[in-house]
């Protein structure tokens, strides 16, 4: 008995551990209809508001199976940013850079020195050699097509997306 | 020599002087001469009614320049004119950051670029495409068909799919001539400006003069309009060529959760749309236009590795 009891005391903190990390989290990226099934045309059950975490179930196809506050349901995957919210997060953001840390504890770089920053690219030297060697790879449409052959690419038909409706970006 | 000079100029003072009274031109000219550069340019990404209608190809090339710099045809460049600026961008681009010493990644880069900018509306250019020496989070594009991509912005891939999807962005960009249609404008404006104060100089119509210096104009942003086109296109080539068309919305969630004081997305977020934006921009053009779309193959056993 006294074994058992220890042994539980043990698991179950495992398990706590097991729930906190199975779960992924996000943020709605905008106001949504949640169905009740990974279909446009299903049930809806609910709804989502810009901002709001919800926790990540399930991917299937183009849909996500995410669990907010009130309720379970299904949504396009981009109506959900993955990862945890930064929008609501910003003056934590900008106390971290002043403070010359941010997120992860670690110390970065604002200036991006390690990078391809403004002051770098406008000191750039053209590189006759570089552009040559860049040159040299360039392949016909043909090694493309046996390429694609390779990795049983079949391209389909599909129209170029257009700008939504109203959307004036 | 100064035909096409004062062809370029007649024409556009035409223009002015047909929108414009001579009172009001020492005011406004500024913004008179710009409005006439947008149309004779026809810079107007997002309002076409029939995208399929290609910039018309470009046959003027009655003026060659008598002495030995070549002048560029700012009003209408050939694709020859085009591929040599974007040469030039790009070899000012790989001075600051080579490219990677890894054959076979180069290769392979250029074996997926290849095949889908053959989904494109130019699969024609020799396209060619580069892993850069660098830790920044990145991708860029050059006039003709140069695109470079950061070996930090290749380290977040996880499959072939998203590779596709972010060559397919920069396609886009090249495709509707994005970075040509900002260098025509600024060079255009220069030069009417320079006939206007007398000050016309031959040079304003020399490639050099245009670039600026160094790569500098790698690190300016285009319009955001003119991104979220091309992620429209980035899409839809991948999808063309076969690939799950969430390569590039998947890229797009990882850098979004860069946080945002990274020095490695510092010049990716100041010249672009933020992440989620642009996610919110292709969910909302998407809406049902997938559905239907099920065998695209992501390929995550083929993405190349890199060596270090």
């Amino acid at each position: 008995m006294r074994l058992k009891l220890k042994a539980l005391l043990f698991i179950a903190p495992l398990f706590c551990w097991q729930a906190v990390i199975a779960a992924e989290t996000g943020t709605a990226l905008k106001n949504d209809t949640l169905r009740k099934e990974p279909y446009a045309d299903a049930k809806a059950g609910g709804s989502l508001t810009r901002g709001e975490p919800v926790d990540i179930l399930k991917k299937q196809g183009a849909w996500l199976q995410i669990k907010t506050k009130k309720t379970t349901g299904w949504v396009r995957l981009l109506s959900v940013k993955r990862g945890v919210s930064t929008s609501g997060n910003q003056a934590a953001g900008v106390l971290a850079a002043a403070s010359g840390r941010a997120g992860t504890g670690q110390v970065v770089s604002t200036t991006g020195i390690r990078g391809l920053n403004e002051e770098e690219l406008k000191a750039a030297k053209f590189n006759e050699t570089e552009v040559k060697t860049l040159e040299g790879y360039t392949l016909s449409a043909d090694e493309g097509r046996q390429f694609a052959n390779a990795g049983k690419l079949k391209p389909i038909a599909f129209a170029n997306l257009k700008a939504a409706k109203g959307d004036t970006k | 020599m100064n035909t096409r000079k004062n062809l370029l100029i007649s024409t556009l003072v035409a223009t002015v002087l047909g929108t414009a009274s001579m009172q009001g031109l020492a005011f406004d000219f500024k913004g008179v001469l710009k409005e006439a550069v947008e149309k004779e340019i026809g810079q107007k990404p997002e309002t076409a009614p029939n995208e399929s209608s290609q910039t018309p190809a470009a046959t003027d090339n009655s003026s060659v320049a008598k002495n030995n710099e070549p002048e560029f045809n700012w009003k209408n460049p050939s694709q020859e004119e085009e591929i040599s600026l974007g040469r030039q961008i790009a070899g000012n681009l790989l001075g600051a950051a080579p490219l990677v010493k890894d054959a076979a990644l180069q290769k392979y880069v250029n074996s997926v670029g290849r095949w889908v900018a053959s989904q494109s509306e130019r699969p024609d250019l020799p396209w060619r495409f580069g892993v850069i020496e660098s830790e920044d989070i990145n991708a860029f594009a050059a006039p003709g068909g140069y695109i470079m991509v950061t070996k930090g912005l290749y380290r977040k891939l996880s499959n072939e799919a998203q590779l596709a999807g972010i060559l397919g962005h920069e396609i886009g960009h090249v495709v509707k001539k994005h970075q040509l249609k900002v260098l025509q404008k600024q060079q255009l404006l220069n030069i009417g400006a320079g006939f206007l104060s007398d000050k016309y100089a031959k040079d304003n119509k020399l490639m050099s003069k245009a670039i600026g210096t160094g790569a500098e104009i790698s690190a300016r942003s285009l319009d955001k309009s003119a991104e979220y086109e091309a992620d429209r296109l980035g899409l839809s080539y991948a999808t063309r060529a076969g690939y799950e068309p969430y390569g590039l919305t998947e890229v797009l969630q990882a850098i979004g959760q860069t946080n945002k004081n990274d020095g490695s997305v510092a010049l990716l977020f100041k010249t672009h749309p933020h992440p989620d934006e642009r996610l919110v921009a292709l969910g909302d053009a998407i809406g049902n236009r997938l559905d239907n779309i099920k065998d695209g193959k992501t390929l995550e056993n083929r993405l190349y590795q890199l060596k270090n």
